[in-house]
Parts: structure tokens; C-alpha cells; sequence
């Protein structure tokens, strides 16, 4: 599990960003010069570039911005050795309704079973990632209902938050059954309530 | 008994013996100063009866005689603290010390508060949970802070008092009388010297008589309840049950590190620089003191001592019971308007609409107050200090005052957000 | 007597202190202004500038225990490797292996008194109105080596890599999740995003930054250990000798000018 494996989304993501980041700062400077009256613009130019000292200084000054922006990218790390997101958890006759049990806590989830708001039988992946500060909530069996031992926030079993601070739900995470019954997670996928993501066929399995 | 027994175990009692008999021999010196420098035998006689009355405290435990403090004691403690008692307690504290500044630094009154924190503090731990709580090594620095702070608000306090009664009678302050200089060699080398030779000596006593902790391994699946932020960063843990973390971890501290900076350039007060006084700077002094030590100081030992699992409440001779529920159903503002005051429907409305009562309140507030003040009871301070100053010093105070009124707002009618949009990650 | 004068006398001795003991007082405003270390210090101060009861000795007390903490930190690191695979048994073995195993004592207590002591000073210099002109510059570079100091602690907290550091440090640099832009809970990080590609997400945000992945991990423990012993302690190192240079260049610790 904890072998390293190069995170394909996040090196891919580092480079499809990193030229739209450059490209960022040149098009606002771009449109308004445009807009402007030609005077302005013949000011900015001829502010920057009107003798050789200026050009100077400007170039030196750009110079340092971007030796700054590219150190600051250096700090984002292209290739991450954590574990892999895709993670298999039994098989779908493991789960009982309303139980649940930490076995896939350490890997950052819950497996729970249970029935929805339109009283559907359904199996989904929750988030042991408190929505407030990022600590893991305990399941208490006796009230039913995680809480977090950081700030005291109270999530029911469906992950969504009713005491505490709290902002938000708990999220869900991508979870799918494979041809042979098997339940795989996908903890690189997130589902919000809040924005409806509940509703996505991926976030659940109908039994 | 045979229960008691067990939880003061024979070397805390020895260990509280020891401590009597030090605070007896305290009382016992501040006697003799009191007969000697003071020439007052009265005092001088209250303080040897005190110090008798320690002393026989420190038989009592030495001879392990299994004192406890009376459960009758402990549950009325247990039943006055919450945090709004806590948090109003330090308040009125703070304003009574600087309303009757003059009789709470009068050193008799100042010693008998220090004796009487002592006794109870002494007392306190033959309580079990309280000795589990003060005892953990990394605790022990909040007890030092105590201790520092109170001491050096006293100090501070106490010369600006005389130097306020000799600015009143047209004499310059005591600082300014020394006004001769002396060489550094050998007069602050040697102090210097001295200083490092004590800070030395304690600091290997300290390390000797206490491990520094060390936990289980790290893991990230078994989490430890309650999860505590390092003991110096308590006071913005404990914002967090107020605000969410981009305002208590993020904006607030921000704001108070630009509003330390900026302290220098708001406050136009020529007067003060160089010498303690109260007097001739009540405001920068009050607002300060208010700043750190009730808004940093106090929530941290509230942190430390007074939270425990979930991050609930206990009172200091609580038991930490991890199962410990506090119903906190909090309500958004929004709810407020539309639901119980207009009782409409808040489904189906845009964020914009739906937060639109607090989103002006906190822009009437931002905005709003500051022209408010400054045509109002603020008027000179504006006038005096110019527009840009005025603004900045404003806008920082207002900021300042954000905890203390979400804090009331939480406790009076149970608001969770002034402002909700979770789906801008938005909520005030 | 007779070897203490020689050795006064040696062509060593003098070559390293250019003048006579500082016995007199020609010698004893010489040896300030001779030594380097001394420098830091003026010749001569006010008399109430040195009185216990108006400076507390705190400021003195931080520089001090910030150079136990070099020193003792230093030590430390012969024995202390920042992977997940030794850093807690090489704390254990610090502890428990190691002669003289109270260094890691004296670390951590000298750490938890700087901050008090920093406080404090701050307190000081602020009742006593130190802080308006002429120093006013000194009073903000004196604000940030309190934050600087703020975050040596916190980012030593995290080495012993046990259960009070990781969660400590997890409760901590979640703040930085929610960085108003930056942080991908921050609010208005979903507004920076480019044709529907979202820039600030878990694997872009401030947090990722400081802690190199998306959760406490190896390269958290890597950062933190670099920047708790070579770059915090750099800009703290700059920034004091800015801190105690102003103080000369101002006119000593307090008071108008």
C-alpha cells in the first residue's frame, strides 16, 4: 500500500499549470493597455522602455519577478510518494445497515451502509476528513453520530454536520462495485452535499 | 477513604508538604519585611500568622495525613465555571484591577491575592483530575505564564501608579531622575552575566526534574481526543470555536501581526515614552492589556486546562469524560431573518439573497462605524489624528472586537454564522 | 600571580585583547569598543535603562535562550535523522541512549521559556511606550522576530514525529487549507480557476506548499526540519542584529531622544 507511486493527477495537473500561471499576469496587462487611449499606452511603453536605463531597470525588475515565480514553483513537488487513491474494501455483502466500523479509517474512510433521503438502500464512502480542521471524528456507537475530538463537531451517520463548528457535510468519495462484487474507492474523487455532488451516481452503490 | 487514599499518592503529599513549608517561609520573610521596612507590627503579625497557618498545612501533608480538598468546594467551582463565566470573570478582572489600580497593587493586597492563589492552588492538587492536568510536563510553562503575567502586570502597574502621583505633583517620573550614565563595563555586563548564570541554572534544573514529552509514534488513523494545537497557538484554537479557520487561523492573526506593527504609527501619544505610566496613556495602555491578557493570555490557559475531549468545557476538578455531550445546535442568521422573523421560506433563494441581512450588517459594521465614531464619541481622537490613522486604528479595534462580540452572540442567542455561503467557503 | 602576568604579558594575549584588563575607566570604555561582541553594547547607558524593575531583563533573557536553543539544536542534530523510518526512535534513543540525555530537555523548555520571555519583553517595551519615535521601525522588525520565534517553535514541534507532534501540527497547518485565494477552503479559491481548470486545489494550494504533499507526511517532516534549522534561525539571526543595532542607533532601549 505505502509503496511510492508517482500521482499521475497531481504531476499532470503541475504541468498543464504551470504555463497557464505564466500566461496569467501578461493578459490583464495586455487588455486594458488595449482599451486605453494610445497616449496611455505610448506612456507606459515610453516609461518602461524610453532609454536605455529604463529598459534596463525593467528588464532587471522582470527578471527578478520571474526567478521569484519560478522558486516559489520549485516548492510544489511534480512527483508525490503517497499512496495510491484507488483502494478496494470487501465486498459489498461485507456491510451491514447502520453499522460502522473503522477498518478503512487508516486509509481515510468509513464503508457504510445505509438508507438515504429518499429511503434508498445504499453503500457509500465518507471522508474521515472533518470539514472544519481536517481531524479524523470518532464513531460513537451509543449516539450515533461521529464527533470530532478537535472541535467537537457532530456529523450523523449520513456525514451531514448538525452540532459544532462545522461548516459543511462530510464528503463522499467516489466508490463503485466491480463485476465480481467487490467495493473500490476512489479517495481522489469528492462528492459535496452542498453543491448537490450527493445526487451523482458515482458517490454511492444501490443494493 | 481507602479511594482518596489512592489517588494522593505519598509522594504528592510529601511533595505538597514540601511546598507549604516554602510558602510558610515566603509569608514568614514578608513579615520581616514588614516589621523592618514598613515598621508596621501589625501587618508584620497578621503575615507570621499566615505563614504559621502554611506551616501547619506542611506538617499536615508531610505527615501524609491524606487531606483533600472538600468535594462540596469542588463541585460549587465545577458548577460557576463555563466559558462564559470563565471569559466574563477575566473581563470584569481586568477592568476592576484597572479601575481600582491603586488598591489592587498596594503590595498588601497584592500579597494577599498571591497567598490566596497559592493556598488554593495548593489545595487544588490533592484533586485528582486538576494534579493529572497541572503535572503534564507540557503544561507546566502555562503555569509559569500565569504566574509571569500576573506578576509583571503588577510590577508595571505599581510603578506607574507612583509615577503618576509625581507627574500629578509637577515632578518628573522615577526613571527620570537616573538620568546619569554609568559604563556598561562592568555595571550590565556583570548583571548580564549574573542573569545568564541563573537563566542557566534553572533551565538544567527544570530539564532534569522534568522529561520532555514523548508520545506513541506517529499515526494517522488513531487520533488522540482532545487533538491540541501547540499551548502558544491555544488562543487562536480556542477562536475556532467562534469563527471558521480562513477568519481564526488566518485573518485574525494576520490582522493582529499588521496591528502590532502598526501600534507605533496610530498612537500619536507623545507622552509615556520611557517610563510606566497609566494616566497619560489610558487608552493604549487598557486596550493592550485587554488585547493580551484577557484575549491571549486568558483563552490559552482556557485552552490548556479548561478543554478537554470534543473540545468541551470542564471545570477544573472535572473528570475529562470523553462521552461528555453538550447539545450545540447553533443557528445561521439567515435562519433568524427569514425563517423565524419573516416566516418565509429559505430554500430556493440565492446565497446573495439568502445572506444579504448579514452581509450588510458586517459591511455597516466595517464601513458604517468607523464615520459613525469618528463624528461621535470619538470625534477628538479623529480630529487629533487625521484621517488615515484614525481609520487603521479603528479598523483594527473593530477587528479586535469581532471575538469577543461573536463570542457574546453565541452564548445570548446561540449564532453560528452571521454570514453563511458554504459555497464560497464564505462564513463569518 | 606570577603566571597571570605572564601570560597578560605573552605576544599571544595581546594579540588578541589590545589593551590592559579593564580595571580603570579609560580601559573599561577601551574593552567595549575592542571587542565585537561587546560592540552590541554602548560604551555607557543610562542608569534607570539598567535597573531590574524597568527592563525585567527579558529581552536579554530571549537573545540568551535563543543562542541555548542554537546551541543545544546544533547537538541535537548529530543524532537525528528527519525520515519517517528513524526520527521517533531517534528522539527514543536521545532520550533513553544517549550521555547526557537531558539536551533534548533543555531544548524543548528553552524553547517553551523564549516564548514566554519574548512576550513579556514585548509586554515591557510596550508599557513602558518604548516603542514610539524614535523607535518606531525597531518595534515592527521586534514583531516579527516574536512570529519568527512563534514558528521555530511550531516547526520544531513536528520532529519528535509522535502522536501529540503530528496532530499538533495537522490542527495547525490546516489554517493554511483555508487561506482566503490560496488555500483550496479558502474562500474565493473557487474563483481562480481558467477555463473551467480549477488553479488552487489540494495539490496546489498554501498548505501544499508548506507541507510538500497532502497531508503530514515525509516531506512535511523534511520541510519542517530545514526550515527549523537552517532558514528560520538565519532570518532570526538577521533580523537580532538589525533588532540590537537600532537600539544603539536609536538611543539605547528607551526614552525621547
Amino acid at each position: 500500500m505505502a509503496e511510492p507511486v508517482a500521482a499521475g493527477t497531481i504531476a499532470e495537473a503541475g504541468k498543464a499549470e504551470a504555463p497557464a500561471v505564466k500566461a496569467a499576469p501578461a493578459k490583464p496587462a495586455a487588455k486594458p493597455a488595449a482599451k486605453s487611449s494610445p497616449t496611455r499606452r505610448i506612456f507606459i511603453i515610453s516609461t518602461l522602455f524610453g532609454s536605455w536605463f529604463a529598459t534596463a531597470w525593467t528588464t532587471f525588475t522582470a527578471s527578478m519577478i520571474a526567478m521569484l515565480l519560478g522558486t516559489v514553483r520549485f516548492l510544489f513537488p511534480n512527483v508525490l510518494s503517497e499512496p495510491p487513491s484507488v483502494v478496494k474494501a470487501g465486498s459489498v455483502s461485507d456491510y451491514e445497515e447502520g453499522k460502522v466500523d473503522d477498518k478503512y479509517k487508516e486509509f481515510g474512510f468509513w464503508v457504510i451502509r445505509a438508507k438515504d433521503e429518499r429511503n434508498r438502500d445504499i453503500i457509500y464512502a465518507l471522508s474521515t476528513v472533518c470539514t472544519h480542521l481536517g481531524c479524523n471524528p470518532n464513531w460513537l456507537e451509543a449516539d450515533k453520530k461521529f464527533k470530532c475530538p478537535c472541535h467537537g463537531s457532530g456529523f450523523r451517520i449520513s456525514g451531514v454536520n448538525f452540532e459544532g463548528p462545522a461548516p459543511r457535510p462530510l464528503e463522499r468519495l467516489a466508490i463503485r462495485k466491480t463485476d465480481d462484487g467487490f467495493v473500490l474507492v476512489d479517495k481522489s474523487r469528492k462528492f459535496q452535499k452542498e453543491i448537490g455532488q450527493w445526487d451523482d451516481p458515482d458517490s454511492y452503490i444501490l443494493v | 477513604m481507602e479511594y482518596e487514599s489512592h489517588h494522593l499518592s505519598a509522594a504528592m503529599q510529601t511533595g505538597l508538604g514540601v511546598y507549604f513549608f516554602l510558602v510558610a517561609l515566603m509569608n514568614a520573610a514578608f513579615a520581616h519585611y514588614c516589621y523592618r521596612q514598613r515598621q508596621d507590627p501589625v501587618q508584620s503579625a497578621i503575615w507570621l500568622g499566615v505563614a504559621l497557618l502554611f506551616a501547619v498545612h506542611g506538617v499536615a501533608f508531610i505527615t501524609h495525613m491524606d487531606l483533600v480538598m472538600p468535594e462540596a468546594i469542588k463541585e460549587l467551582v465545577n458548577d460557576v465555571m463555563n466559558p462564559v463565566s470563565y471569559f466574563v470573570i477575566a473581563v470584569l478582572g481586568l477592568v476592576a484591577f484597572l479601575v481600582w489600580r491603586r488598591f489592587f497593587t498596594d503590595p498588601i493586597v497584592a500579597w494577599t491575592i498571591l497567598q490566596v492563589g497559592l493556598l488554593f492552588s495548593g489545595w487544588s492538587m490533592t484533586d485528582y483530575t486538576f494534579q493529572q492536568i497541572i503535572t503534564k510536563p507540557d503544561n507546566v510553562p502555562i503555569v509559569m505564564l500565569i504566574f509571569s503575567v500576573g506578576f509583571f502586570t503588577w510590577l508595571p502597574m505599581r510603578q506607574a501608579i507612583i509615577n503618576d502621583d509625581r507627574l500629578a505633583r509637577g515632578e518628573p517620573p522615577l526613571e527620570k531622575l537616573e538620568e546619569d550614565k554609568v559604563l556598561v563595563w562592568p555595571d550590565l555586563v556583570y548583571t548580564e552575566l549574573i542573569c545568564m548564570v541563573i537563566c542557566t541554572f534553572a533551565l538544567i534544573v527544570w530539564a532534569i526534574t522534568l522529561k520532555a514529552p514523548l508520545e506513541q509514534p506517529a499515526s494517522s488513523s488513531r487520533i488522540p481526543n482532545p487533538s491540541k494545537a501547540p499551548w502558544y497557538f491555544l488562543g487562536l484554537q480556542e477562536m475556532l470555536v467562534y469563527f471558521d479557520p480562513w477568519m481564526a487561523g488566518v485573518v485574525l492573526p494576520t490582522f493582529i501581526i499588521i496591528g502590532l506593527i502598526a501600534i507605533p504609527y496610530i498612537d500619536f501619544n507623545v507622552k509615556g515614552n520611557g517610563y510606566y505610566t497609566f494616566v497619560e496613556r489610558k487608552f493604549a495602555v487598557s486596550t493592550f492589556l485587554f488585547g493580551f491578557v484577557v484575549l491571549w493570555v486568558v483563552l490559552i490557559v482556557l485552552g490548556t486546562f479548561l478543554r478537554g475531549p470534543n473540545w468541551n468545557f470542564f471545570g477544573p476538578f472535572e473528570p475529562w469524560d470523553p462521552h461528555k455531550s453538550v447539545p450545540l445546535n447553533n443557528v445561521n442568521l439567515s435562519d433568524y431573518f427569514w425563517l423565524y422573523l419573516l416566516g418565509d421560506a429559505i430554500e430556493g433563494k440565492g446565497w446573495l439573497a439568502r445572506e444579504a441581512p448579514g452581509i450588510i450588517l458586517i459591511l455597516v459594521y466595517l464601513l458604517g462605524l468607523p464615520p459613525l465614531l469618528a463624528k461621535t464619541i470619538m470625534r477628538s481622537y479623529f480630529i487629533r489624528m487625521g484621517f488615515i490613522r484614525f481609520f487603521i486604528l479603528v479598523t483594527l479595534i473593530q477587528f479586535m472586537a469581532l471575538l469577543p462580540i461573536k463570542m457574546v452572540l453565541r452564548w445570548t442567542i446561540n449564532l453560528k454564522y452571521i454570514v453563511f455561503i458554504p459555497e464560497y467557503f464564505f462564513n463569518i | 600571580m606570577a603566571l597571570s602576568e605572564f601570560i597578560r604579558g605573552s605576544q599571544v594575549w595581546k594579540s588578541i585583547f589590545r589593551h590592559p584588563a579593564p580595571r580603570d575607566r579609560r580601559n573599561r570604555v577601551v574593552v567595549m569598543l575592542t571587542n565585537v561582541f561587546l560592540h552590541l553594547h554602548p560604551v555607557s547607558v543610562r542608569k534607570s535603562g539598567i535597573a531590574l524593575s524597568y527592563t525585567w531583563c527579558m529581552g536579554g533573557i530571549t537573545f540568551f535562550l535563543f543562542l541555548v536553543e542554537t546551541i543545544t539544536g546544533v547537538l541535537l542534530m548529530f543524532y537525528y535523522r528527519p525520515t519517517l523510518e528513524h526520527a521517533y526512535n531517534d528522539i527514543l534513543s536521545l532520550r533513553d541512549v544517549a550521555t547526557l540525555g537531558i539536551l533534548r530537555e533543555l531544548h524543548r523548555w528553552g524553547a517553551h521559556a523564549m516564548v514566554i520571555s519574548i512576550w513579556l519583553h514585548m509586554y515591557r517595551v510596550f508599557l513602558t511606550g518604548s516603542y514610539k519615535p524614535p523607535r518606531e521601525f525597531n518595534w515592527g522588525v521586534g514583531v516579527i522576530l516574536l512570529v519568527l520565534t512563534l514558528l521555530l517553535s511550531f516547526t520544531g514541534y513536528l520532529l519528535p514525529w509522535d502522536q501529540l507532534a503530528i496532530w499538533a501540527i495537522t490542527v495547525g497547518s490546516n489554517m493554511a487549507r483555508a487561506t482566503p485565494l490560496l488555500g483550496y477552503e479558502g474562500p474565493g479559491a473557487k474563483l481562480l480557476q481558467i477555463g473551467g481548470v480549477e488553479l488552487i486545489h489540494s495539490g496546489s494550494d498554501a498548505r501544499f506548499l508548506l507541507l510538500g504533499g497532502r497531508f503530514v507526511g515525509e516531506t512535511a517532516l523534511l520541510r519542517f526540519y530545514v526550515l527549523h534549522c537552517v532558514a528560520i534561525p538565519l532570518a532570526v539571526a538577521l533580523l537580532i542584529a538589525v533588532h540590537f543595532w537600532r537600539v544603539r542607533k536609536d538611543g539605547g532601549i528607551s526614552g525621547a531622544l
